[in-house]
């Protein structure tokens, strides 16, 4: 077996990994699938991309200043938009969340036209070991996705804050009765994973290129890894996107690579057909 | 600008029988489709490839796109008759992806992004070229004015009353039991068939289709006109999908009076200005501009 | 009497445009139980949440030890002396007992340790399922869940509505003793129930609650003999 292909799929999956935990925490605040994560992600990109390149801000000070603004935008969003629509069913919110990617999208289209762009960063030749290749973007990325899903993990289990968020995505009503301030947790968990969707924007950025349909690209395989790991839990994620990666990389080796997407997709019905909690899930997905 | 009003509305026409069929399916069943572009496409290429590269007339090759629409729907439905709406929809949408990237990878049969070449037109012996365009506009009001009235027969009909009645009410669909099952996989399957009637009706009017033009895009703006205009209501329909279109197509005229916008620019000053739209309609009316008449869940409309 | 430490006055509250209770006037005193016994649908979860904050009053007094809380949303009257256990859905279901109580005491988070170890010490049941999530655990158990996050910020007086819903015959009589023991401890108890008999046995003082209006009120041992009390609501379960 080709090494290659474990180093691919773990690249990957550090980059899924993280906006599919983001994925899993907004679910359960929103209670619906945001298919808006496409056009944050493409966001986060196009913002760290004016900070490095036309500012010429160092990558770390344009990814902090990415993150920021995409938290930000996020929050724009769950108060503009989705907060006051609430009432709506699941699927008219899921056409909104749509909606809201294209309008991301073109808004980005209007002020970078479509073509491909990438950061302001030397290039430097890939390390190789034991004939698989990996370039030095790639292990910072697999480095931060590492520290961002242990950092999580203690802010959900270990904090106050965290526990307040679980709290709230569990049942709202319990948690205002409790003192809890449920509409200042809600803002605040949008905006974490706002920050995240930006970081990701980063990444793809490094890891890809920086275009306007990036955000959309990711967006099935991020759907496909929470899925996997079971909606709701944010572990799972990392697993399913370990797991997705996997499943594409093998893919390419049978079929053109343009059916990389589908491969999400298969898994995506597969899983809410067969096993709809996902691997480790509770999640209600079923009617 | 006639000609150009005249293909205005033939694109109308496509768009209107797609919003029904999704009303159908949605309005009825409770059951989401994502996939409208997959079954356009579908519809596109079975009339086309049988027309175009295994020589069918079009009296059949256009029956058997309405069939492949149908056994797609039949078939999606069956699948995924018991997953939450907002899951169906990612499966839904992946099953119109699929189709789409089959379409673009299998090129030696659907010739892939090149596109194919679709000469055969409905009667086009019979009628001058010049008057082509207005006859084909009236070919496909003729097939949106079936489309309506069937959707409207099966809204009215007992097991459509029944089937809204239990919508929102699975437990009371369980109890209804296997019969409500087969029926909604029935309204299903004929949506899908309309689609594929929808894609048929495209390719021998546009006579060149490629994978670019069936994105999950179309699928947004049929939602965006069926949720603007009021869910479960056909004129309402009517009503969310004229709005659609005078901004997605009302929006080009920009495109002349303004020499400066170039075309991307246009493209995204359109779908921004739609999104808006949907936002602020559901900010301002969240049932839409004409919603459905509340349903009351009165015994003898369940007895149907 | 002694002194009322749950005061309310002239409420008036609903949902939307429905009114659904109106002119109650109730006083819990330090350290009794009241309880309130009614058909279904009389409006009696609609009142303790609207003396919870849970539903907003429309009119009429709301007070805790004196202080006003009418009009307050309920994550501010969280912390007042008062503490609420709804009907359903008390617990959280994805947070271990532990997490729970720990958020049973959100608002003095200094106090959460002392508070928490009370809370075991009155229920050792639930010491060992301290890891465990509250949607694995039986319904008795999550009851106690609830009762125990409740307590953590020891309320002077406690909200239950309909404590026993769901709970195994033998799981009730238990349950009716937990709320004497927590009563004990000089907590004062508002609470809703459907077995009336064992409620009003429990209790000091009884309320009887139709359309949303009070019917009837005085002493839960007044009510257990009232003839009209016994036809109504007593009669199938002597
Ligand atoms: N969220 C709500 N919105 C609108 N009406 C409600 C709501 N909750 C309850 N009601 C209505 O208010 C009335 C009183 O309900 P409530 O739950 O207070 O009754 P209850 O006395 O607690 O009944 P039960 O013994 O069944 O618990 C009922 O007619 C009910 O339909
Ligand atoms: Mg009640």
């Amino acid at each position: 077996m080709n090494l290659q292909i474990f180093v691919n799929a773990l690249v990957n999956a550090a980059l899924i990994a993280p906006p599919a935990m983001a994925f899993s925490l907004l679910f359960g605040v929103l209670k619906f699938p945001n298919f808006a994560i496409g056009g944050y992600i493409t966001l986060g990109a196009f913002a760290a991309y004016t900070f490095n390149v036309p500012l010429g801000l160092p990558l770390p000070l344009a990814t902090l200043g990415a993150m920021l603004f995409t938290g930000f935008v996020v929050w724009l969003a769950h108060v503009w938009v989705f907060k006051p629509m609430q009432d709506q069913s699941a699927v008219t919110l899921l056409v909104v969340s749509i909606a809201l990617t294209l309008i991301l999208e073109s808004v980005v289209r209007l002020f970078f036209s479509a073509d491909v762009r990438g950061f302001d960063i030397p290039l430097e030749r890939p390390w190789k070991f034991w004939g698989a290749r990996i370039t030095r973007e790639q292990v910072e990325i697999i480095a931060c996705a590492v520290v961002l899903a242990t950092g999580l993990h203690v802010l959900l289990r270990h904090t106050r804050i965290g526990r307040a968020m679980r709290a709230v995505a569990d049942n709202p009503m319990l948690a205002a009765i409790r003192g809890v301030d449920a509409a200042k947790i809600t803002a605040l968990t949008t905006v974490l994973c706002g920050a995240i969707f930006g970081l990701t924007g980063v990444f793809a950025g490094l890891d890809l290129v920086i275009e306007p349909l990036v955000g959309w690209n990711l967006t099935i395989p991020i759907f496909a890894a929470a899925i996997l790991g079971g909606i709701g839990s944010p572990y799972g994620a990392i697993l399913g996107a370990l797991l997705l990666g996997l499943a594409e990389e093998l893919t390419i080796l049978v079929l053109p690579s343009t059916y990389k997407i589908a491969v999400g997709f298969v898994i995506i019905a597969i899983f809410l057909l067969l096993r709809p909690q996902g691997l480790f899930g509770t999640a209600e997905i079923k009617k | 600008m006639s000609a150009y009003l005249v293909s205005m509305a033939t694109y109308a026409g496509f768009f209107i029988i797609l919003a029904l069929a999704l009303n159908l399916q949605w309005g009825l069943t409770g059951m989401v489709n994502f996939g409208i572009a997959g079954f356009y496409a579908l519809g596109a290429y079975t009339s086309g490839l049988l027309s175009a590269k295994a020589g069918w007339p079009l009296g059949m090759s256009i029956p058997m796109a309405i069939a492949a629409g149908f056994a797609a729907g039949g078939l999606v439905a069956l699948l995924s008759m018991r997953l939450r709406e907002d899951f169906l929809a990612i499966v839904t949408l992946g099953v119109g992806e699929v189709i789409r990237l089959v379409v673009l990878n299998e090129d030696q049969i659907t010739e892939g992004p090149r596109g194919l070449r679709i000469e055969a037109q409905p009667f086009q012996s019979l009628i001058a070229p010049e008057n082509y365009p207005v006859f084909y506009l009236g070919f496909v009001a003729f097939f949106v004015a079936i489309t309506y009235w069937i959707c409207e027969r099966i809204r009215k009909a007992p097991m459509g009353r029944t089937l809204r009645a239990i919508r929102e009410d699975d437990v009371v669909a369980g109890v209804l039991g296997k019969n409500v099952f087969r029926h909604r996989i029935q309204i299903f399957a004929i949506g899908g068939g309309f689609m594929g009637l929808a894609g048929a009706l495209y390719a021998h009017y546009s006579q060149n289709i490629s994978p670019e033009v069936f994105m999950p895009t179309v699928a947004m703006f049929i939602w965006m006109s069926v949720i603007v205009g009021g869910a479960g209501n056909n004129r309402g329909l009517l009503i969310g999908a004229g709005t659609v279109i005078m901004f997605l197509e009302g929006t080009r005229f920009f495109g002349d009076v303004l020499p400066w916008l170039d075309a991307e620019t246009m493209s995204s000053v359109r779908i921004i200005t739609i999104g808006l739209l949907l936002i602020v309609t559901l900010r301002l009316r969240p049932r839409g501009l004409l919603p459905e008449p509340k349903f009351t869940y009165t015994k003898d409309k369940i007895a149907g | 009497m002694t002194e009322a430490i749950l005061s309310v006055a002239g409420l008036r509250s609903g949902y939307g445009r429905t009114v659904i209770c109106d002119d109650i006037s109730l006083q819990v005193s330090a350290g009794q139980i009241t309880c309130i016994i009614g058909p279904n649908g009389a409006g009696k979860s609609t009142l303790l949440k609207t003396i919870a904050g849970v539903v907003s009053a429309i009119d009429g007094s709301i007070r805790v030890a004196g202080v006003e809380m009418a009009g307050l949303p309920a994550a501010r009257v969280a912390g007042s002396g008062m503490a609420y256990v709804p009907q359903e859905a008390n617990v959280f279901r994805a947070l271990t007992t532990h997490e729970n109580l720990a958020m049973g005491g959100w608002q003095d988070e200094g106090r959460t340790q002392a508070a928490r170890d009370r809370v075991y010490d009155m229920f050792p049941d639930l010491q060992p399922l301290a890891r465990v999530p509250a949607g694995n655990l039986s319904g008795g158990q999550r009851q106690m869940v609830a009762f125990g996050m409740a307590l953590m910020l020891e309320p002077q007086v406690l909200l239950l509505d309909e404590p026993s819903a769901g709970l195994s015959p033998l799981m009730v009589g238990e349950m009716f003793e937990t709320v004497r023991r927590v009563n004990a401890e000089g907590v004062a108890i508002l609470m809703v129930e459907q077995n009336a008999l064992q409620g009003l046995k429990t209790a000091h003082e009884g309320i009887v609650m139709a359309a949303g209006r009070i019917a009837m009120q005085g002493a839960a041992s007044e009510l257990l003999n009232s003839a009209d009390v016994s036809e109504l609501y007593l009669g199938s379960r002597i």
